[in-house]
């Protein structure tokens, strides 16, 4: 009696710069898909490795009894989104699994549990390690949750789940994905995390241009997600305004009362008016390039979750 | 026993051959491995009969195939099911062409081609372009039947050997003396090796140069389908992607795809595969069975090719599995990069005559008159 999930399951599989575990890695997911699930595939994104990832991926091709396995590759460094993405788009599972990293610090079966919180109605499922985040991490989504208006608590995630609902959610609405993991967070489909316990010790598994671009990555979405910069630059214009007003009122008192050398009065006078003028220009400036950013890359429509039928 | 014109292969190329032959007065002899005719790549295809549509990155075989599509409509209109819309679709990820581009490919080529709202027929966002064709599909079993009868009319001057293996070929001053596992000769002063996926087997026993090819075990996936789908052929094109259209007259769809088709290569001269060895020497590099009859054939890919075929197809269009065929399918190496197929004619000797074809097309089979008339 096969019992595996009749469900097609595709994993995509960021790969850069792992030949000391891809091996390893990929043998033991395909073990697991083909154990677990009757229809799956692999679809390897190599982003450019210099190292022989993509040669030990080759090797495996005799590996899997059934299950296919591809293999892209990216012309030039991407980083981890863009890269996921052209995954993503070649997929054809019904589910598709992403793994963002290539070191499996869990047991395989955490995979099964996050498929079957799927199963239980959440689109997108995703599993974290139950290990203290990382300090950097922690202030980024602390402040990434605060200055969004969704709900969604985002953290740390090794991989996840998606239903075919939400990629073609997400590919409809956005061409370009800056970020994925805040436009499912945002698509309106449930979501859902799991912990899941850790098994081994973290190593270092980036190299420098993946630590620079995630860096970057961190640096875009915040600008790009939250209103964290137009806040701030709100609250300074307004503070400048409020400064530029009082040296606005100080010179005129001060004009009246003590008596300043000649020419003062008309140059403070000119600069705190010009200030001011400026101060609002730039607050006007920046409420414009909000708007904007805000088409161009938020959502572009309403995102619904489900529409019921009421019947008698 | 001796013969003016000697055929190897009885499929479409070789009976197309025989009747040509027979027709300019010659005596022809067809040797086939199979009990009948048409047992392999002829009938096992996507039975397109192509007007280039197929090969945006590739004019001359797109311009090739278009200026035979009308003539062999017209000769062989019995068999053409002309009674569906084509519609071909680029994909919005991963083709190597796009709408536009295909659009002007396909003024530059001369073939018609209507653009429509991929969303008619595709989910939303993963075709760029939609665009009714002019495309049709032949039935290889009518087809075959019409050459049998054909040839029927020549019975004197034509002979049909069926299950003649072939175990060595040499030559005899201006003959080609070719031997079968029966224990017969037959000799000619004019051999056309017309056998697709064992041309090379053939070439190596009669000692001449190979072509340059590797060969796909391929699956071609018969489906039936919904009324809605009925009328309607899909081509996604160029890249990872798939085809589902009439086959043939049989009201059944072939299901094909780039990624799931072809389920294992074979990069050597001659077609050698795993598969073969349990197979105690029936099947080998020397020679190759019938993939389809053999015990041996793969388990189906048909989830993966459904699940690529329902990522894109809107939900109203359904088909469910009703069989796979499979076959070796020989590619040219030189045109993995352009994607054409050129239907290749070589003339391995001059006197006498021993001339190998290859080709992947069928309406390109008028290509064998002109080393037919002058040998």
């Amino acid at each position: 009696m096969d019992n595996r999930e009749k469900n097609f399951i595709s994993a995509v599989v960021y790969v850069h710069n792992a030949e000391d575990r891809i091996g390893g890695f990929i043998k033991e997911l395909i073990r697991f898909l083909e154990d677990n699930f009757e229809n799956s595939e692999i679809i390897c994104v190599n982003d450019f490795s210099s190292d022989s990832s993509a040669d030990i991926i080759r090797g495996l091709s005799t590996e899997p009894n059934r299950m296919c396995i591809s293999l892209v590759n990216m012309s030039y460094f991407h980083g981890l989104e863009l890269a996921m993405k052209a995954g993503t788009d070649l997929s054809i599972g019904d589910f598709v699994l992403e793994l963002d990293s290539t070191f499996m610090d869990y047991r395989p079966e955490a995979i099964m549990d996050v498929y079957t919180r799927v199963l239980e109605g959440f689109d997108i499922v995703s599993a974290s390690p139950d290990r203290k985040e990382k300090f950097s991490s922690r202030i980024f989504y602390k402040v990434f949750d605060c200055f969004t208006p969704t709900n969604v608590m985002m953290q740390t995630e090794t991989f996840r789940i998606l239903s075919r609902r939400v990629i073609n959610r997400v590919s409809n609405e956005n061409k370009t994905v800056p970020y994925r993991k805040a436009l499912y967070s945002t698509s309106g489909l449930k979501t859902d995390n799991i912990r899941y316990e850790v098994v081994k010790d973290k190593l270092k598994d980036m190299d420098a241009d993946e630590k620079k671009y995630r860096t970057s990555l961190a640096i875009d979405s915040l600008i790009l997600f939250t209103n964290l910069g137009y806040e701030f630059s709100k609250v300074m214009s307004l503070f400048m305004i409020f400064i530029t007003v009082v040296v606005l009122v100080y010179t005129v008192v001060a004009f009246i009362i003590s008596n300043p050398i000649e020419g003062w009065t008309s140059t403070i006078l000119f600069l705190s008016v010009a200030f001011f003028g400026l101060f609002v220009i730039l607050t006007i400036i920046i409420k414009y390039l909000q708007i904007i950013v805000e088409l161009v890359f938020k959502r572009k429509n309403y995102s619904y979750d489900s529409i019921e039928k009421l019947t008698k | 026993m001796k013969t003016d014109r000697l055929i190897i292969g009885a499929g479409l190329y070789g009976l197309y051959a025989a009747l040509y032959c027979a027709k300019q007065g010659y005596s022809v002899v067809v040797i086939e491995c199979e009990n009948a005719p048409f047992k392999r790549a002829t009938y096992i295809n996507q039975a397109r009969v192509h007007q280039g549509y197929h090969y945006p990155r590739s004019i001359s075989t797109a311009l090739k195939s278009a200026g035979y599509f009308e003539r062999f409509n017209a000769d062989y209109s019995f068999c053409i099911n002309r009674e569906f819309e084509q519609i071909y679709a680029t994909s919005s990820h991963f083709s190597w062409t796009d709408g536009q581009r295909f659009k002007e490919f396909c003024r530059a080529a001369g073939i018609p081609c209507e653009e429509l709202y991929p969303g008619n027929y595709f989910k939303e966002g993963l075709c760029d372009g939609a665009f009714m064709t002019r495309e049709y599909t032949y039935d290889a079993v009518i087809l075959r039947d019409y050459f049998l009868s054909e040839l029927n009319k020549y019975s004197k001057s034509v002979e049909l050997k069926l299950g003649e293996m072939i175990t060595g070929i040499s030559r005899d001053a201006d003959e080609f003396v070719v031997r079968t596992r029966s224990g017969l000769e037959y000799k000619s002063g004019f051999v056309l090796n017309a056998t697709y996926a064992s041309t090379n087997q053939i070439s190596e026993m009669a000692g001449f140069e190979k072509f340059k090819i590797k060969y796909e075990l391929c699956e071609i996936i018969l489906c039936d389908v919904n009324e809605k789908m009925k009328n309607i052929g899909f081509t996604v094109m160029d890249g990872p992607f798939f085809s589902i259209m009439p086959f043939g007259k049989t009201g059944l769809h072939s299901l094909t795809s780039v990624t799931f088709t072809p389920h294992t290569t074979s990069y050597d001269a001659v077609p050698n595969f795993q598969c073969q060895k349990n197979k105690g020497g029936l099947c080998s590099g020397k020679h190759l069975a019938n993939c389809n009859e053999c015990s041996a054939r793969p388990q189906t890919a048909f989830p993966y090719m459904r699940s690529l075929a329902e990522k894109y197809l809107l939900e109203d269009y359904k088909f469910e599995y009703k069989e796979s065929l499979f076959s070796i399918k020989p590619i040219l190496l030189s045109s993995e990069i352009d994607d054409s197929r050129p239907t290749v004619i070589r003339k391995c000797s001059d006197k006498p005559v021993f001339i190998s074809v290859l080709s992947g097309k069928i309406n390109t089979v008028y290509d064998l008159n002109e080393v037919l008339d002058n040998g």
